[in-house]
C-alpha cells in the first residue's frame, strides 16, 4: 500500500514537473522570438508547392556555408539552421503574420488587401507555378483535339459537358471525370481567375487533397481531365499529356512571354523587413543556384 | 498515530488526482469554447438550422452559400456503412475468440487483430486509393472508383479491432456460473453462446459498436483519400461524397484565417465534435436504461 502511494506521488511530481517544464520552454521560446538577434535559425512554412524548393535550397545553402560567418564575415560564427514546414498557403500567410514563421510560403497571386498586410515586410517572387490542363496519355483527346478553347474548358469543368463524345464525336462514349484541387485553395483560385471567371466548378468534380494525388489520378484514370502543376507534367512526360488552351501550348516560351495565362506566383512573404541573415538567404534563393532548383523541380523561375 | 497520517496523505493524493481530472475535462470544455468562438459569426448570421440544412457549399461566392447537409449525410453514410460491414465481422470474430477458438489460435489471432489499430490511417487511405479505387474502376467499369462505399470498406477494417476487443471483453466478463450452468444442463455450445452469453454481454457489445461509430465518424485521412470529395448530396452508398472530416482537412489549409470560409470550417468542426459527443452520451443513457431493465436478469 505504502509503495503504491509513493508511486502515485512520484507520478504526480513528474506530471507537475513536465507541466512546469512546458511553461518554462514556452517562455524562453517567446524570448527568442522577441530578440531575433539571438536566434540564428530561419523558420519558413506554408505552401506545399513551395516547400520542396525551399527545403532543397536550404539544404544546399547550409551545406555550402555551414556557419553564418562564412556567408558574410559580419555575421557570428553560428551554425545555419533553416526549418521548412508545410501547411498550405493560407497557413503560410497566417503564420508569417502571427510570427510563428519568419517567412510564409505562398503559392498564389496575392490580392491587394493581402499585399497590404505585408506592406511593412517583404514579398519576394521566386517564380511561377503554371497549371497545365492535363489528360491521361491513353485518352484519344490528345490526338483528336489537342487544343481546347476556354469556353470548352468552362463547359467541361462546370459540368455542362459530361461525356467525351459531347466534346468531339470522334471521342469515346465515356463520362468525363473532372479532377480539381480543393475549392478555395491556391490552385483552384488560379484556375478560377484564369478560366472559370466565376462559373462554379461542377459539384460532381473530384476534389483531390494534393497536386501529386491529382497528377496520380490523371495517370491512373483514362477518363480524367484536370489541372496539374507544370512541374508534375514535366516529371511525367509520357503519362500526362498537356493540352493547349486557345491555341497556346504551355511551353516555356509561352509562359515567360505571358501568353499562357493559367498560373500562380510562388512567393515568400514576411511581416517585418528581413534581417541580415534572412536577406542573405533570400539573395541565395534569387541567385542562379536558387533559381536552378526552382527550374529543376519543374516550375518556371522568375526572370532576372 | 498511524491512521491520521495515512488519511492526510490520501487527501493530498486524491486532491492531486481530482485536479488532474478536472484539468483534462476543462481541456475539452476549452476546446469546445474555442471552436464555438471561432465559428460564432456563422451561427449568428446563418443560424443553426440554415447551416445544418443548407445543401450548397460555396463559401467563396458573394454572398457565400454555406450549408453542410450533404457533408453530414456523407459522414453518416460512411460511418454507418462501415459499421454495417464491420459489425458482423467484428462480433463473429469476438464470439469465436471468446468461446470457440482453441487457445493457441486465439493467442495468434488476437495480437494480429490488435495490430490493425496500430497501422496509421494514412497508410490505410493510401492502400485504399491505390488498390480499392483501381479495383472498382476496372471491375465495375466505373469512370472513377472513389465512393462512400470504398471509404466505408477501409473504415470497416480500421474499426474491426475496436469491436472485437471490446465485445470479447464483454463476453469474457459474463460470470462463469452461466457457462457452468449451461454446460450442466447439457445445452450445445452454440446455444450457450448465442442464447445465453451474447444476450448477457449485449451491453458491452453495443458499447463497442458505438465506440466504433464515433471513431469512424471522426476518421479523416482514409476518408479524404477515398470518398471522392464531391460537393453533391450523395444519393446512395455508392455515390461520392465529402464527409465533414474530409471537408475540414481539405479546405482549412487554404482558407484565409478570419474569413467567412474559415469560420464556416470551424462551425463544421463543431458539428462533427458534437455529433461524436452526442453518440457517446446516447450510449451512456442507453446503458443506464439497459442496466435498470436488466437488473433482474443479470
Amino acid at each position: 500500500m505504502k509503495r503504491r502511494i509513493w508511486l502515485s506521488v512520484l507520478l504526480c511530481c513528474i506530471l507537475a514537473f513536465t507541466m512546469l517544464a512546458g511553461c518554462a520552454s514556452n517562455e524562453s521560446g517567446s524570448d527568442n522570438n522577441a530578440a531575433t538577434t539571438e536566434d540564428y535559425s530561419i523558420k519558413i512554412g506554408g505552401s506545399s508547392t513551395l516547400a520542396p524548393i525551399i527545403a532543397q535550397c536550404a539544404d544546399n545553402f547550409t551545406e555550402e556555408f555551414k556557419t553564418w560567418n562564412k556567408v558574410d564575415a559580419s555575421l557570428p560564427e553560428e551554425p545555419i539552421v533553416i526549418f521548412v514546414s508545410t501547411g498550405g498557403s493560407g497557413f503560410g500567410m497566417k503564420s508569417a503574420l502571427d510570427g510563428t514563421f519568419d517567412f510564409g510560403m505562398v503559392s498564389k497571386n496575392l490580392k491587394d488587401e493581402e499585399k497590404e498586410q505585408f506592406a511593412d515586410g517583404s514579398i519576394t517572387q521566386l517564380g511561377s507555378d503554371v497549371l497545365v490542363i492535363g489528360v491521361n496519355s491513353e485518352n484519344p483527346v490528345a490526338q483528336v483535339k489537342p487544343n481546347l478553347t476556354t469556353e470548352e474548358l468552362v463547359s467541361i469543368f462546370s459540368g455542362k459537358i459530361k461525356n467525351w463524345q459531347e466534346l468531339d464525336p470522334a471521342l469515346p462514349d465515356r463520362p468525363i471525370v473532372v479532377a480539381v484541387r480543393d475549392l478555395g485553395g491556391g490552385a483552384s483560385e488560379v484556375f478560377d481567375s484564369a478560366v472559370m471567371k466565376g462559373n462554379p466548378i461542377s459539384d460532381e468534380a473530384l476534389q483531390i487533397p494534393s497536386m501529386g494525388a491529382l497528377a496520380g489520378k490523371i495517370m491512373d484514370n483514362t477518363d480524367t481531365i484536370g489541372y496539374v502543376s507544370s512541374g508534375l507534367v514535366n516529371q511525367n512526360p509520357d503519362k500526362i499529356i498537356p493540352l493547349s488552351v486557345d491555341g497556346i501550348a504551355p511551353t516555356l516560351e509561352n509562359i515567360n512571354s505571358g501568353a499562357y495565362k493559367i498560373g500562380r506566383q510562388l512567393l515568400l512573404v514576411s511581416k517585418d523587413k528581413p534581417n541580415k541573415m534572412e536577406q542573405k538567404f533570400l539573395d541565395y534563393l534569387l541567385s542562379e543556384k536558387g533559381l536552378k532548383v526552382v527550374e529543376e523541380l519543374g516550375y518556371v523561375p522568375v526572370a532576372h | 498515530m498511524q491512521y491520521p497520517d495515512t488519511e492526510f496523505k490520501e487527501k493530498i493524493i486524491s486532491s492531486i488526482i481530482i485536479s488532474a481530472a478536472t484539468v483534462s475535462s476543462l481541456l475539452l470544455l476549452a476546446m469546445l469554447i474555442f471552436i464555438l468562438r471561432e465559428s460564432w459569426p456563422i451561427w449568428s448570421q446563418i443560424g443553426v438550422s440554415g447551416f445544418l440544412s443548407g445543401s450548397s457549399w460555396k463559401p467563396l461566392n458573394t454572398p457565400p452559400e454555406i450549408g453542410i447537409l450533404s457533408m453530414i449525410v456523407s459522414t453518416m453514410w460512411v460511418a454507418g456503412g462501415a459499421l454495417l460491414i464491420a459489425a458482423p465481422l467484428g462480433f463473429g470474430c469476438a464470439v469465436f475468440l471468446a468461446e470457440f477458438s482453441p487457445r493457441p489460435l486465439a493467442a495468434i489471432l488476437r495480437p494480429v487483430i490488435n495490430m490493425l489499430t496500430g497501422i496509421p490511417s494514412v497508410v490505410y487511405g493510401f492502400l485504399g486509393a491505390a488498390v480499392l479505387v483501381k479495383f472498382f474502376e476496372v471491375k465495375f467499369d466505373l469512370a472513377s472508383g472513389e465512393s462512400l462505399f470504398a471509404a466505408s470498406l477501409i473504415l470497416a477494417i480500421m474499426v474491426i479491432p475496436f469491436i472485437v476487443a471490446n465485445s470479447e471483453a464483454a463476453l469474457r466478463s459474463v460470470a462463469s456460473e452461466y457457462r457452468h450452468a449451461g454446460i450442466a444442463l447439457g445445452v450445445s455450445r452454440q446455444y450457450l453462446t448465442l442464447r445465453i452469453l451474447v444476450p448477457l454481454a449485449r451491453k458491452g457489445m453495443l458499447g463497442a459498436l458505438v465506440l466504433a461509430f464515433g471513431r469512424a465518424m471522426g476518421e479523416t485521412m482514409a476518408v479524404l483519400m477515398l470518398a471522392g470529395n464531391t460537393l453533391r448530396m450523395p444519393g446512395s452508398w455508392f455515390d461520392k461524397g465529402e464527409p465533414l472530416s474530409a471537408l475540414i482537412a481539405l479546405e482549412l489549409g487554404s482558407s484565409t484565417p478570419g474569413s467567412f470560409h474559415y469560420q464556416a470550417l470551424f462551425a463544421a468542426g463543431l458539428v462533427l465534435v458534437l455529433m461524436v459527443i452526442a453518440v457517446n452520451i446516447g450510449i451512456n443513457l442507453l446503458f443506464n436504461r439497459l442496466q435498470k431493465r436488466g437488473d433482474d436478469f443479470i
